[in-house]
């Protein structure tokens, strides 16, 4: 077990490229920041797994099927190992995140607060989604200085990226299907864009911990950027509008400049106010409840 | 109700790799753990064999323990006095 002195000290050896273990002696502040970021991400994967779940009998083809089916069991083995990282660290025990995920206590990614209303949203859910949580797991993955998180991440960008390729396949067959699957999916697309673009979070705060602590490997506003410029060409590409009347290049680099953005969606997730967070939560409840007898059979809680 | 068991779990890759440490998971038992271990760990055949340990089944030492082992230079060789010694003999000194 390695201790450190104060924050300071604690500070250089992360500047230095320091890799924190579960047995080290942290300073609180980074235990507790560190543990919530992988808590918010533990309780997204599991509630984007059930969403996933609710999809396979809908999925059109044993194929499709097969893989939805591939995705929810992804999802939910990413969440059963970040929330044993996260239990690791001592801070909540497994049953506690459950509990508070379940009673609304916790938080989980903005994109799990909407409806997926038709087949078309798994497939805007799925390249877009999945895309922007790819980008920012990237992200974290980088440079990240919790050992026990990084190394579950790798396992987790590289599943992800099969979803992301998954996705890209299922959006180019509608696009070269019929009008009514491009228009089913032009409809999904203005539902899911700004969701999308939002799950970025707002621009980092100047003195971010997790930036300071190297969690977060580049600012929120970077990666949504560089997000806008990848995924507007390849959504023209395709032949769809992106739902942004201010969308335009800037003549001198170039660049996908978006119109200001409204965080007010975003925020109302933030305290399980958004237009699907209710149902959504209750499905949840409602589904560790009826695998309640499962557990029990086996001998563990949650 | 009964607290699952932590275990850590190791893959070995192929022939000539080592078992390697990838993560932890929460079981009931032995073979809960190695089948969760195959669903979770080894999705896409990451290894062809697995182990799984419970965690209050390891022994383990820390830094402080391997320290002293760090200054044992009479446990290594560099080599650098004879190569200099054939070096002075090739140019015929």
């Amino acid at each position: 077990m390695r201790t450190w002195a104060d924050l300071d000290e604690f500070q250089a050896f992360l500047d230095d490229g320091g890799m924190v273990e579960a047995d080290d002696d942290m300073p609180e502040e980074y235990r507790h920041e560190v543990f919530r970021f992988i808590e918010f991400h533990a309780n997204s994967e599991l509630m984007g797994g059930l969403t996933e779940r609710d999809w396979i009998p809908h999925s059109p083809g044993l194929r499709l099927k097969q893989i939805f089916l591939a995705k929810t069991q992804d999802e939910i083995g990413h969440a059963h190992l970040l929330f044993m990282v996260a239990a690791d660290m001592g801070v909540k025990t497994r049953d506690e995140m459950m509990n508070d995920l379940l009673a609304g206590k916790t938080r989980f990614h903005n994109v799990f607060h909407y409806r997926a209303e038709t087949w078309a949203d798994q497939i805007a859910i799925a390249f877009l989604v999945d895309a922007a949580a790819f980008a920012s797991q990237r992200a974290v993955f980088a440079k990240c200085t919790y050992g026990p998180y990084k190394r579950i991440l790798r396992r987790i960008v590289g599943e992800e990226g099969f979803h992301m390729r998954h996705g890209e396949e299922m959006l180019l067959k509608m696009a070269s299907g019929s009008q009514v699957q491009r228009d089913l999916f032009q409809a999904a697309l203005e539902r899911w864009w700004w969701p999308a673009v939002q799950l970025f979070g707002p621009d980092s705060p100047p003195d971010d911990p997790l930036l300071k602590w190297y969690i977060k490997s580049e600012r929120n506003e970077v990666l949504r950027h560089a997000y806008v410029q990848k995924y507007v060409p390849l959504l023209h590409g395709y032949g769809f509008t992106v739902p942004d009347d201010g969308l335009h290049q800037d003549p001198d680099t170039g660049e996908w400049m978006m119109s200001e953005i409204d965080w007010a969606p975003l925020k109302a997730t933030f305290s399980n106010a958004g237009p699907d967070s209710a149902r959504r939560l209750a499905n949840a409840v409602r589904n560790h409840a009826e695998s309640a007898w499962f557990r029990e059979s086996i001998g563990v809680s949650a | 109700m009964t607290a699952s068991q932590i275990y850590e779990v190791f893959l070995k890759a192929d022939g000539k790799s080592e078992f390697r440490h990838v993560g932890a998971l929460g079981a009931a038992d032995n073979e809960m753990a190695l089948l969760l271990a195959r669903e979770c760990y080894c999705r896409r055949a990451e290894g062809e064999q697995i182990w799984v340990v419970r965690r209050d089944d390891i022994s383990s030492a820390d830094s402080s323990e391997t320290a002293p082992n760090r200054n044992k230079s009479h446990r290594h060789n560099d080599g650098k006095l004879v190569a200099e010694h054939r070096r002075q003999l090739r140019e015929g000194s």
